[in-house]
């Protein structure tokens, strides 16, 4: 509370219990008290975003995996490689599932059997932005042409949601790919492809199907921002309760080359102006150079390991 | 005509042996499958002989009566009023407890607390995707292993949900997620008689071996599961499964016990390092 000192006429727990109080009462007061300040109610600047960790391969029965933290946001996604008959059209390229879910567990008011509406919303904002991006060289999943392909399942699970769940899943999506280390298979005798176990691996009698393409290139990644947007104030990056108590929201999409991918402002009570979306774009850029770099770091911290 | 009958049979013989397969194969969504299926079957009868023997190596390396290290974290979830995380070998599971809240408009009064448990997998936990749902019955054990240590008429009328997600399934969920529920609502501040520690322990032919992986889940003759509150030496819930020698379950049981009371000190010792952290 110490952005509120200047609005305390006393000290002590009754200015602490009346500070607390009146955020409870009037939360976008409390919150407009603190933007004419220039400065939020967790000590950000308004163009700041939180705090971001990126763990690679947090879950060993995937293929690949990451766990992304934006602040309390804690995202985690993993893919499943499975095989599959391409179709006559594509029989070169493999083929991406994406899903994002919301269990019980991330948040008071997800309750099982009464799942999260934006849950599906942002899944396929998710699989739009990917497939659209140019991320992932969908040919890299071919396996035999016409005959078998990689079908990449990614599942996206949100373990605690405090806003920007969109960011936090993108983030973890990039991630995810980055990580993925695509298993050797050899054909089997009935015609299916099996892993080639690592005993295996080093006799002449299995010739395993992918020798190369291990890893996927990926080319440009797409990285994002989501803004809320409350008179003339930008606070990039909002927690849960900032999204509850101000509704107008912009995502910007940006890949690394600066292109912009996607742009969502879905509904709210502001109508924005041009100069305020090119605003929200800077913000993103800077954001988007964090990110890689963040990304880039740990990618090469899982190299040294 | 005879030896084309034969050849005939022969052929649908095969055809019905191979069916389990095909089945498998076909569980895949979309009609994709893993590739990863046929390896894992035929390590799987390899190992079910292994382990018939009398001095088989666990694959981790650890003796019959060890289990696996512990991880647990208190405060994984901020948005929860309580919760943990625990990583026992490759079992990682993550615990979140809400409320006490007001119970669903559709519950009758009652004089005290009411427990709603819920247990959920990843789709990625299991080796093959999307296994995990198969373990329907789990939400009603939690729930059934927790309500006796919980002093649920220190909360009437309202309702504390207990949630769980199994990031990956490495063999011993049940007795991880317990463990680990006991933990968040430790975190939570529910009232709790004890905390409850639970530990399983797997039988093959001659031997007993505690805390198994699924690797050995999936070949054992029988299991057996204690959830146990030590200070108090009451069990909560015990489960005895599949083929055992009557003279071996005392010795199981009195492993599991012994099991649950060092598991219970980590707990605590957990819980404590949490508050002296927030305190400093």
């Amino acid at each position: 509370m110490t952005s509120t000192e200047g609005y305390k006429p006393e000290s002590g727990l009754a200015a602490e219990i009346e500070v607390e109080a009146y955020h409870r009462l009037f939360p976008l007061q409390y919150y407009e008290r603190h933007l004419a300040e220039s400065v939020r109610p967790d000590s950000r600047a308004l163009g700041r975003a939180r705090d971001t960790t990126i763990a690679l391969g947090p879950v060993t029965s995937a293929d690949g995996s990451a766990l992304v933290k934006i602040g309390d946001t804690t995202v985690l996604a993993a893919i499943k490689l499975e095989v599959m008959t391409p179709s006559i059209d594509s029989p070169d390229v493999g083929s991406v599932a994406v899903d994002f879910q919301m269990p019980p567990i991330c948040s008071p008011v997800v309750r099982p059997g009464r799942p999260a509406e934006v849950a599906p919303v942002i899944a396929k904002q998710l699989s739009d932005v990917i497939m659209s991006s140019g991320m992932i060289n969908l040919q890299e999943l071919s396996l035999i042409s016409g005959k078998a392909a990689w079908m990449a399942y990614l599942d996206i699970y949100c373990l605690n949601a405090d806003g920007s769940l969109f960011d936090a899943a993108l983030l973890s999506a990039t991630a995810a790919f980055s990580h993925l280390q695509i298993p050797l298979v050899s054909l089997s005798d009935d015609g299916k492809l099996i892993t080639v176990s690592e005993e295996l691996k080093d006799k002449a009698a299995v010739e395993p199907v992918n020798k190369e393409n291990r890893k996927l290139t990926i080319a440009v990644a797409p990285f994002s921002l989501t803004c809320i947007v409350h008179g003339k104030y930008i606070l990039a990056d909002p927690t849960s309760e900032e999204e509850s108590v101000m509704d107008t929201h912009v995502t910007v999409v940006l890949d690394s080359k600066e292109r912009l991918v996607s742009l969502y402002k879905a509904g709210g009570a502001v109508l924005l102006h041009t100069s305020v979306v090119k605003d929200c774009i800077v913000l993103a850029k800077q954001r988007m150079e964090e990110l890689s770099e963040i990304l880039r770091e740990s990618l090469s911290a899982m190299e040294v390991d | 005509m005879g030896p084309d009958k034969s050849l005939l049979r022969t052929k649908e013989d095969n055809k019905v042996k191979r069916a389990p397969i095909l089945l498998e194969m076909a569980t895949g969504t979309l009609g994709t499958y893993s590739p990863s299926q046929s390896l894992e079957r035929r390590h799987q009868q390899q190992k079910r002989t292994d382990f018939q023997e009398v001095d088989w190596a666990r694959s981790d390396g650890r003796n019959f009566h060890q289990c696996r290290p512990a991880f647990l974290r208190t405060g994984a979830a901020s948005s929860a009023s309580g919760s943990a995380y625990a990583e026992f070998g490759s079992t990682k599971v993550i615990v979140s407890v809400f409320g006490p809240r007001e119970s669903k408009k559709a519950m009758l009064y009652s004089d005290v607390g009411r427990l709603n448990c819920h247990v959920t997998y990843t789709t990625f936990s299991t080796p093959i995707r999307g296994q995990g749902f198969e373990h329907k019955e789990y939400s009603s054990m939690l729930h059934k292993a927790l309500e006796g240590a919980i002093m649920l008429e220190t909360f009437p009328k309202t309702t504390v949900d207990i949630f769980a997600l199994v990031l990956e399934s490495g063999g011993g969920d049940l007795p991880v997620i317990i463990s680990c529920a006991s933990l968040a609502i430790a975190d939570a501040g529910i009232m709790m008689y004890d905390l409850v520690s639970a530990v399983s322990l797997s039988c093959f032919g001659k031997n007993m071996v505690i805390d198994p992986t699924s690797e050995e889940e999936a070949c054992q003759d029988g299991s057996l599961m204690i959830t146990y509150m030590p200070s108090r030496n009451e069990v909560t819930q015990f489960t005895l499964t599949g083929e055992w020698p009557t003279a071996r379950i005392n010795e199981a049981m009195e492993l599991c016990l012994d099991a649950c009371s060092k598991l219970a000190d980590i707990l605590r010792s957990c819980l404590k390092d949490n508050a002296s952290e927030l305190t400093a």
